[in-house]
């Protein structure tokens, strides 16, 4: 039985930019907002517009990611035909290689691809922080009689060249795409997320994989091929909540616009599009008599005697008495010792902050960095991490590192 | 074969005791009763025994199970979807003239078949109105050293109140025993003695063939309890051992031991002791984390995920998705899923079942010994 569309989801990327959080973990497994991961996001976005079918396309450090993907039964992905499968580089009779890019990754899956003979797949990126309604999305394609869409962005002129940009008419048909370009004809920002028709995607990968030449990539090779020979290509506006969380700064500003659902638009509340993640069996959350709690978000398991401002707590994270934590993104099962003072920065899982010490400081002036904490590591009593430092190797008691 | 599961059966009685929480009972049973902020009581012996490597597992549903159905559903979160035992959920079997259970005897009878047919040497017997974090697999081993043909759990602690006061005691048996060196010399049925007793569990481990034979015996004789019409009066020919349990036990008697024993968790040297050692499983559901928005003032609290908290909050013990509006006051209350107390409520030492709603700027309160319970759906 045919499938009308199947989704196939990039999370091969090292996400080198954010250093320390991803030395032992996918991006798309980094954790996000109290109690998801990354990828919960566009897992929960297929499942909620009628996607049954998710390959997830793995290659660097997938162990973690494997093991909490599992059999997709989180996201009601685990189905007799369909569901969702993870699909590393694997080894075929006459040759054995790495996924050599975006392209490379999806046509070396397409006897994947194949098994469910879809009429449409839809690209998705496994490193956005995004709700989007595919299915709507697949009615603009069809209603377009489009072979290929990209969904995209108004984003600020200024900011324009930043991005990749779709040049579309006022029928939105893609006249021209530019990369990064220094001087943008248009504000359109691709999302990195496109719906193909399958013939068209699949000769299209075909014919890139024979181009010796060819990077292998959808941005720099399978676009400007489509426009090459002006096929039907159309750009679909999306204005919802989309953030690419890339980097410290982005992951941790999506993090803090978690705590403002009525005015960033990312509301995590919201009964009509939840996000599915999977769960721990930890006990509820204990607030303290001593404990000061303001303007945060708190996972169960976590005991609280100190002071929490602004801030996300994720499961299991213990906050000793006079402890102040502010302007925060505290990860699993970490622990803030008595006295330390944790500002604009991101701790990691299973990281120790010791007795006294002070870790990241709020913005001055220019200066807004936020301090990283890598998993698992142990600040000692009293040491003190700058507001740009990344740490990712234990600091001793009275250390410091900037 | 490798040895990784537990060589016994569980047998658990999910509505015994439920004449003592008549009010929480109303639309459920005693092992479907909210406890702990996000748990049912059931969750904490299904998780011992799951973590004791009890993968075969028997629940003797009576009456008002609809809620237990739904909320073990196929097992999953225990892991116990199994092809080889794995949930089995036992109704009363319904013929002309078939009642509801009376003991276990009846529930047990009903299935002797069943318990024929299982591998496993042992079967353990439980209640469910005790959240403890029960290690079976120790309890097992004991009975087997001592080559007791029957071992029972216990605590030491005094009587509850409400036992000792009760007037139901004719639909309702509990049991304290004597000890000598490890053996139970005598069971008394309803004591009213005070001081510390050994207060008897109802956690049973005895041989499988050995409980079928019993219970085949006791049933044509037309006995109902196990305790009552089968143990006491073989004390003299069997070896009964006690096995006394150390660990941080809740034991629900009545409403207000109910909310005691919630409350009791707000201590964290109580919850980390309540949940020492594996993890208690319970069903999962899509839920963010609880939100504190600017404004609420929250002190020893404990909550589960998916609340929205804009009041004040004290003492007071939050289930899943309650929501406490901007200038409410809740202080003493155990306020299970999906309660809303409204903008300037004011409540105190209240228990609030599923979907409560407080309107705005009512005004109700209990008191320490008297919590004011407030069943499924009503609006206030």
């Amino acid at each position: 039985m045919a499938k009308e569309m199947i989704a196939m989801l990039l999370a091969g990327g090292q996400g080198s930019r954010l250093y320390a959080l991803t030395e032992k973990l996918a991006k798309p497994a980094v954790p996000f907002g109290g109690k998801y991961r990354i990828i919960d996001f566009p897992l929960s976005n297929c499942v909620n517009s009628g996607i049954d079918t998710v390959g997830i396309l793995t290659q660097y450090q997938p162990l973690v990611l494997n093991e909490y993907i599992g059999n997709g039964q989180p996201w009601d992905l685990d189905r007799l035909y369909g569901g969702v499968h993870v699909l590393p580089p694997y080894q075929k009779a006459n040759k054995a290689d790495w996924y050599k890019g975006t392209a490379n990754a999806i046509y070396q899956n397409i006897s994947f691809i194949e098994r469910y003979d879809p009429k449409y797949v839809i690209i998705l990126s496994g490193d956005q922080i995004c709700k989007q309604d595919y299915s709507d999305f697949l009615r603009f394609h069809k209603e377009k009689d489009a072979e290929f869409s990209v969904a995209v962005m108004e984003v600020p002129w200024e900011e324009a060249s930043r991005f990749g940009l779709m040049v579309a008419d006022e029928n939105d048909k893609i006249t021209e795409f530019q990369e990064k370009p220094k001087n943008p004809k248009s504000n359109l920002a691709s999302m990195g997320i496109y719906i193909f028709n399958w013939d068209i995607l699949k000769k299209y990968l075909e014919e890139d994989e024979a181009d010796p030449t060819s990077e292998n990539d959808f941005g720099n090779n399978i676009i400007p091929n489509l426009l090459r020979d002006s096929r039907r290509m159309y750009a679909y506006h999306f204005n919802g909540y989309w953030k690419d969380v890339g980097t410290i700064s982005s992951l941790w500003e999506a993090n803090m616009e978690v705590l403002d659902p009525e005015h960033s638009g990312i509301n995590l509340f919201d009964e009509d599009w939840k996000i599915y993640s999977r769960k721990s069996a930890m006990p509820g959350q204990l607030i303290s008599e001593d404990a000061v709690v303001k303007d945060a978000m708190i996972t169960d398991g976590c005991q609280i005697k100190g002071t929490v401002k602004h801030s996300i707590l994720f499961e299991g994270v213990k906050v000793e008495k006079g402890a102040v934590i502010e302007d925060a993104v505290i990860m699993g099962s970490s622990v803030v010792k008595a006295g330390a003072v944790v500002r604009h920065c991101i701790v990691a899982e299973n990281v120790t902050i010791g007795e006294n010490a002070l870790v990241g400081a709020m913005p001055s002036g220019d200066e807004k960095g936020v301090a990283t904490v890598g998993s698992g590591i142990t600040v000692g009593a009293g040491a003190v991490i700058g507001p740009n430092a990344m740490v990712n190797q234990n600091v001793e008691g009275g250390g410091e590192q900037w | 074969m490798v040895n990784s599961q537990t060589n016994a059966i569980g047998i658990i009685f999910p509505n015994s005791y439920d004449v003592l929480v008549p009010d929480l009972v109303n639309v459920r049973l005693m092992a479907s009763i909210p406890f702990a902020s996000r748990y049912r009581l059931i969750d904490f012996i299904l998780s011992s025994m799951t973590n004791s490597d009890i993968g075969n597992v028997s629940i003797m549903v009576n009456n008002n199970y609809h809620s237990l159905m739904d909320h073990l559903g196929s097992g999953r979160e225990w892991d116990l979807v199994r092809k080889n035992g794995g949930l089995n959920i036992f109704p009363p079997f319904a013929e002309k003239n078939s009642k509801p259970y009376v003991g276990r005897v009846g529930a047990l009878a009903g299935i002797s078949n069943f318990l024929k047919g299982q591998k496993e040497k042992y079967a353990v017997l439980t209640d469910t109105n005790i959240a403890v974090n029960f290690d079976f697999r120790a309890m097992i081993n004991a009975h087997i050293e001592s080559g007791a043909d029957v071992t029972i759990a216990y605590n030491e602690q005094e009587l509850p109140e409400s036992l000792l006061q009760s007037q139901s005691n004719g639909k309702c048996f509990y049991y304290t025993f004597d000890i000598e060196g490890g053996k139970v010399n005598k069971i008394y049925v309803n004591s009213k003695e005070s001081g510390v007793q050994n207060f008897s569990m109802n956690i049973y481990v005895i041989e499988r063939e050995k409980l079928i034979d019993m219970i085949e015996e006791a049933f044509i004789h037309g006995h109902e309890y196990f305790e009552r019409d089968v143990l006491i009066p073989r004390l003299n020919q069997m070896n009964v051992q006690a096995y006394k349990c150390d660990k941080y036990i809740a034991r629900i008697t009545d409403l207000k031991s109910y909310f005691h024993e919630n409350m009791k968790l707000l201590d964290e040297y109580n919850l980390n002791a309540l949940f020492e050692g594996p993890s208690v499983y319970t069903k999962l559901h899509g839920g963010n984390p609880t939100r504190y928005i600017d404004g609420a003032e929250v002190h020893n609290v404990m909550a589960a995920d998916g609340c929205i908290i804009e009041g004040e909050v004290e003492n007071s013990i939050l289930f899943r998705s309650v929501k406490i509006a901007r200038g409410a006051k809740v202080k003493n209350c155990v306020l299970m899923q999906g309660t809303v107390v409204e903008a300037g409520a004011d409540i105190e030492y209240l228990v609030t079942d599923k979907n409560v709603t407080i309107t705005a700027g009512k005004e109700m309160k209990g008191t320490d010994t008297f919590p004011v319970y407030i069943a499924k759906f009503q609006n206030v």
